[in-house]
């Protein structure tokens, strides 16, 4: 069925004519109704959302702000933050340049295989992130295919900081391609045939023309990709090996934290996670409330 | 979505530039988007300095066409020579084609300005002017089009005209050889149409360039255009000046297309076709048998009732216009009803009044032979 954008229109606009002249609008419900749906969301969200976040920090200075400042400043805590900053410095990069290149073939290019290759980028959305992590000890770890190669040679990947970097690679890949092939698609490639017949060469009209066009998307795009590479933990927890201070990150220390009943020590490490969480939201709703119509395109998730 | 074709070498020597207007030839071109043929044997000669006008129905290949001569879409098949060179040996760069898009395609992260000055700040750093140089030039550009004091302004924030007018100022500076134009005027409202088809026209006249735009506008292209390519199907229909497609069309889809007619099926018998109670001698060249007859809605007169001649027609309603009057007729040969235009001596004429019954008979007709393949 093909929904008609006019239709569309109509309803909106009876919608908002209800909202505004009438609470007994034909098309809209009660207000009695109205008031319990609504009420009945809120509370869902407060119950689920508000009060876990408001949880974690209570937890977190239960102790006061001594035992939060220091819970988080001793050394396997510094340490598990470094390796989390450290290895969200590599993927997200990484993802950007692999994220645009995907994009960018996909939504300007016609080729063979091009929708397996749409369906290969979610891959990483579909599959658990614990067989993510699985994966990587199959081909890395010690009898894994490559086990014997990377033993002979020295090269530690499993349980050791290539192996995080690797996973999380693997769970962010969609994040910056996803949020990108929409508005590449919806774009088309005129910009860029201007570019080229106005004598642009190819480089120069993905730069000038091709990358301008989606700063924002991408924007968002990283912003997301940036909150789950730090955020990342079944994969990571998998070939991380859980060493204190060399390949814990930030949630798998909370998670020992956790299990060794330190609760204040935990609570104020997964605090810090929530404090991301919360920076990058509020990112997320100014680039969504400055820049709404060049993100329209982009559909989330 | 087509592949783009990335320029190579481009940091090759720019060729001179041609002196005066470039000729384009294009030799059966042929091109097929999933088993249609967007393009079947085309073969077309552009003479230097004309302002050309390939006119068709959506998905006649018009546009394919367009963007196969400017070497966006190369065709499969065929060549396009710019003065005898063969195109594909050039890299887009070096064709220097001013394309104006049908959306306009300005980059909208740049003012007026830097889209200008584009083609001009792209160029590898040998041949790019200096900063006042190409400051120079965008100024005269926007001079021309009308837009000076526009240079810090956003696409968004220019009306669809404007933006039209931008699109063609960033075509022109590169200095272009040739400039092609992508329905230029389909996106606009009617009135800034009619202005910017004269004001393209004084652009045409003022820069001399070899000029092809497509419209599916008949209208537009008969007025603006020196000849106009007719195309359907892929292929060309007839190439003529306005005059020659008027009064001379090739085919019936040509005649039926250039609009305002009216088509009567009629026999052919003796050298006459008997329509509207009128015989028209039809060319020899046409057999005896069922033949299709094409009337201009301004070729009909109004028979006085004496003479008895023509065939009956009840008025349905009379529009006035500023030159005479648009009479709706019914009559029993036409499928729909007839608006036939009307000289003044007519509006005063009692004669012609709503349900009234009126003998009208068409003074030329354009008649071809029926047969399957017409439309």
């Amino acid at each position: 069925m093909t929904l008609d954008p006019l239709q569309i229109d109509r309803t909106v606009q009876q919608r908002n004519r209800g909202r505004t002249k009438s609470l007994h609008s034909p098309v809209g419900e009660s207000i009695v109704v109205r008031g319990l749906l609504i009420g009945v969301s809120l509370l869902f969200l407060a119950i689920v959302l508000l009060l876990p976040l408001a949880a974690v920090f209570t937890e977190a200075f239960r102790g006061g702000a001594g035992s939060f400042f220091h819970a988080i400043s001793e050394p396997d805590a510094q340490a598990a933050i470094r390796l989390t900053l450290f290895v969200a410095a590599i993927s997200v990069p990484l993802n950007i340049v692999f994220g645009v290149a995907a994009s960018w073939a996909i939504a300007k290019f016609e080729f063979a295989g091009k929708s397996f290759l749409i369906t290969l980028i979610d891959l990483p959305f579909s599959v658990s992130p614990v067989i993510a992590g699985m994966i990587y000890i199959l081909i890395f770890g010690a009898s894994g295919w490559l086990g014997p190669w990377l033993a002979e040679h020295d090269i530690k990947v499993v349980f050791a900081v290539p192996g995080i970097v690797l996973a999380t690679i693997f769970v962010t890949f969609p994040f910056v391609a996803r949020q990108l092939i929409p508005l590449m698609q919806s774009q088309g490639t005129t910009d860029e045939e201007a570019a080229l017949s106005l004598g642009a060469s190819g480089l120069v009209s993905f730069f000038k023309v091709t990358l301008p066009n989606v700063k924002w998307a991408l924007l968002y795009g990283v912003l997301l990709c940036n909150a789950r590479a730090m955020g990342e933990f079944g994969a990571v927890s998998v070939v991380s090996g859980h060493i204190r201070g060399l390949t814990n990150t930030m949630p798998l220390h909370v998670e020992i934290l956790y299990n060794e009943y330190n609760f204040i020590a935990a609570f104020a490490v997964a605090s810090l996670l929530a404090i991301l969480a919360l920076v990058t939201l509020a990112l997320k709703t100014a680039l969504e409330w400055r820049y709404s119509g060049e993100l329209a395109a982009a559909s989330g998730h | 979505m087509v592949s783009l074709p990335l320029p190579q070498g481009t940091r090759g020597p720019q060729p001179e530039a041609p002196q005066g207007p470039v000729r384009i030839d294009v030799e059966s071109l042929s091109k097929r988007f999933a088993g249609f043929a967007a393009l079947d044997d085309v073969s077309l000669i552009v003479r230097p300095g004309e302002l050309l006008a390939l006119l068709g129905p959506s998905g006649s290949g018009k546009t394919t066409l367009l963007r196969a001569i400017a070497g966006l879409a190369p065709a499969e098949e065929g060549i396009v020579r710019f003065n005898g060179v063969d195109a594909s040996t050039l890299t887009l760069r070096e064709r220097r084609v001013g394309f104006v898009f049908q959306h306009y395609a300005l980059f909208r992260h740049m003012t007026v300005f830097d889209n200008i000055a584009f083609g001009l700040n792209v160029r590898p750093r040998g041949q790019r002017p200096g900063k006042s140089e190409i400051a120079r030039r965008v100024r005269r550009l926007l001079e021309l089009v009308q837009l000076s004091g526009m240079e810090k302004r956003f696409p968004a924030q220019l009306s669809g005209g404007q933006r039209q007018r931008v699109a063609l100022a960033r075509a022109l500076a590169i200095e272009p050889t040739v400039l092609l134009l992508d329905e230029p005027f389909g996106a606009l409202d009617a009135k800034v149409r009619k202005e910017l088809r004269t004001w393209l026209r004084q652009i045409h006249n003022e820069t001399g360039l070899t000029t092809i735009f497509v419209t599916h506008d008949q209208e537009e292209a008969m007025e603006l255009a020196d000849r106009v390519v007719v195309m359907k199907d892929g292929k060309i229909e007839q190439v003529g000046t306005p005059d020659e497609l008027y009064d001379d069309p090739a085919t019936p889809f040509v005649c039926d297309f250039l609009g305002d007619t009216y088509k009567f099926q009629a026999v052919a018998r003796d050298g006459v076709a008997h329509i509207c109670g009128v015989d028209i001698p039809v060319d020899e060249d046409i057999p005896d048998g069922p033949v299709e007859a094409f009337v201009r809605a301004d070729a009909f007169e109004v028979v006085p009732r004496e003479l008895a001649e023509g065939a009956p027609a009840i008025v349905r309603s009379i529009r006035r216009t500023g030159l005479g009057i648009i009479a709706t007729v019914s009559i029993e040969d036409a499928e729909s009803h007839l608006d036939i235009q009307l000289g003044r001596e007519m509006v005063s004429s009692s004669e012609v009044s709503v349900g009234a019954t009126i003998f009208i008979r068409p003074l030329v007709a354009t008649v071809f032979a029926t047969c399957a393949a017409s439309g």
